[in-house]
């Protein structure tokens, strides 16, 4: 594989692509290939002060800038309403259009398992989708199928980290001020939402100096890496740098992949060094 | 534990074509015993080729439905108008299948993982027939419009391509004595073997002349479904003894699915006479 690589990451809520494959996707960007992040609903169930219209208008808003800091500029939010994904057929179909229309190469969502239930049903969504998206194009007839079925990989959220297998696991410290950059862009979210369920609405930062050190602290699982992410970091990175690596973000292979995977992973994955 | 009538199996999948490649062999040696198997399908599989599609491609795969089942010695080969693709857990599939296995009187369920096929069609006909298995039997008051049974079937997960590597084998029968009848089923259906399957692997789209050369390619094709492998050898061991599992070179291996009724040994002993238990004093 020599062409432009295409990546497409899906999540339930604008903001989550962000947080849990924001630096992938930035090295991805600055290496010259085509990223793209969707949002199946429209995040209106995320604030405490703003609702409705007016939260999704600023959230949408929130995802263009997110996408541009990160380094490209497709980020769409679907208008299903937060809080009310179901794993519809309607639903199913415009993720194999999405899918198809992107011609991805590798598709991010969530595992099956989140305990969030937008998320799970954004995972389970993206894997009833992912047996039409190639060579079925008796399916969603008027969207071309793809030639090639994508790698489909699952990021794991906030309530699955503690099950999910690391089967490859990026270094993101290159990128990682693009990654704090594009949660900054979701400020409804990291400075608003968040710290007031959290009850530490007082302790935000104004200036970015300390907003950087709140998002490193608050949300340091998804941008620091951890012990079960180490093996995985040497084996594609060699023992000596990925002793050095501080910041990582970890996928897992989905189950209900049909492409053969071993042969091409290093054509996906063009920030791993070449071997010997 | 002996059958007094002969024993009744039902193999309920998504797709024309997926009965005869999973359970294939298993029906046909049922049948070869005079017991009585049918194949239900719950999609029309209309979205299973390149070139045709809607009803002409769902009347042919009909067609060929009916063609492998007189292979097979399958007795009924029923085919749901539901598309292909668009397959889900509804109560109104959950209801139909209920009437189904209802009306075959079936001693045997035969049915995809209710989870984890890569394949949506697939994963949501094994989860129809896993929400179906609390009520087929002794539930009147559900589905009144058909007699309930008396007694709960046995319910099996025959593994599909997505589930080799994650599935338990139970119970696994040796084909052996019909694996000819397995491809000439799975020959029937022209439309998959030698169109639709070529076709998205890259390859010439040309159906065989000759049977030799159909059937090399469709052993090719299911060689994953037609041969014993490694995780099997407990089961075979377990029901034939080991001397004879060990001269067992074609096989079907099935889950005891975790929603079924009685799955003690002597339960399935009574309902696979091929395994000859009676000869034998494995069962303890």
């Amino acid at each position: 594989m020599n062409e432009t690589l295409r990546v497409l990451v899906i999540g339930a809520h604008p903001d989550e692509p962000d947080i849990y494959a924001g630096g992938t996707a930035a090295l991805y960007a600055k290496m010259g290939h085509k990223v793209k992040f969707l949002s199946l609903t429209n995040g209106e169930g995320g604030n405490y002060h703003l609702a409705g219209e007016e939260l999704v208008r600023r959230r949408t808003e929130e995802a263009k800038k997110a996408a541009k800091a990160l380094g490209f500029e497709e980020y769409e939010v679907l208008d299903c309403p937060d809080g009310q994904l179901l794993p519809t057929l309607q639903m199913r179909n415009e993720v194999i259009r999405q899918i198809r229309n992107w011609r991805a190469d590798i598709v991010i969502s969530f595992p099956e398992g989140c305990s969030h239930a937008d998320n799970r049903y954004a995972g389970k969504i993206v894997s009833d989708a992912s047996a039409f998206v190639a060579l079925v194009p008796n399916v969603v007839p008027e969207t071309p199928c793809l030639e090639r079925a994508p790698l489909f990989l699952l990021m794991p959220d906030y309530s699955t980290r503690g099950e999910y297998r690391p089967d490859i696991v990026v270094d993101t410290g290159e990128v990682i001020e693009e990654k704090l950059l594009a949660c900054d862009a979701h400020a409804s979210q990291f400075y608003e939402y968040a710290p007031w369920a959290n009850g530490i609405l007082s302790d935000v930062p104004s200036d970015w100096a300390g907003k950087r050190e709140f998002l490193l602290r608050e949300w340091s699982p998804f941008f620091h890496i951890s012990d079960e992410m180490r093996a995985p970091l040497s084996d594609r990175y060699g023992e000596e740098r990925a002793e050095g690596i501080a910041y990582a973000e970890p996928f897992e292979i989905a189950p209900y992949n049909t492409r053969a995977i071993d042969r091409d992973i290093r054509a996906l994955f063009p920030m791993f060094p070449d071997e010997g | 534990m002996t059958m007094t009538r002969p024993i009744r199996v039902i193999v309920i999948f998504a797709h024309p074509d997926e009965g005869e490649k999973y359970a294939g062999g298993t029906s046909a040696l049922f049948a070869e015993m005079g017991h009585k198997v049918k194949f239900l399908a719950l999609t029309n599989g209309d979205a299973g080729h390149f070139g045709m599609k809607g009803k002409e491609l769902s009347d042919r795969r009909a067609r060929e439905a009916q063609e492998a089942a007189a292979r097979l010695g399958v007795e009924e080969y029923d085919i749901l108008d539901y598309h292909d693709g668009e397959l889900l857990a509804s109560l109104e599939v959950r209801n139909e299948v209920i009437r189904q296995i209802r009306r075959w009187e079936a001693d045997i369920v035969i049915a995809f993982h209710p989870e984890g096929c890569a394949h949506a069609d697939n994963s949501y006909a094994g989860k129809a027939v896993s929400d179906a298995a609390a009520f087929v039997a002794l539930v009147p008051n559900v589905v009144p419009d058909v007699p309930c049974l008396k007694n709960p079937p046995l319910f099996l997960l025959m593994p599909d391509y997505s589930m080799k590597e994650a599935y338990k084998a139970d119970i696994v029968v040796d084909i052996g004595a019909t694996i000819e009848k397995k491809l000439l089923g799975c020959d029937a259906h022209a439309s998959q073997y030698y169109e639709y399957q070529p076709w998205s692997k890259g390859l010439p789209v040309e159906t065989p002349e000759r049977w030799e050369d159909r059937r090399r390619q469709v052993e090719q094709d299911i060689a994953k479904f037609l041969l014993s492998s490694p995780e099997m050898k407990p089961a075979m061991e377990k029901w034939y003894g080991k001397s004879q599992a060990e001269r067992i070179q074609y096989a079907e291996p099935f889950e005891i699915a975790k929603y079924g009724g009685a799955t003690d040994d002597e339960t399935i002993a009574a309902l696979f006479p091929m395994f000859g238990i009676e000869n034998r004093e494995v069962i303890a």
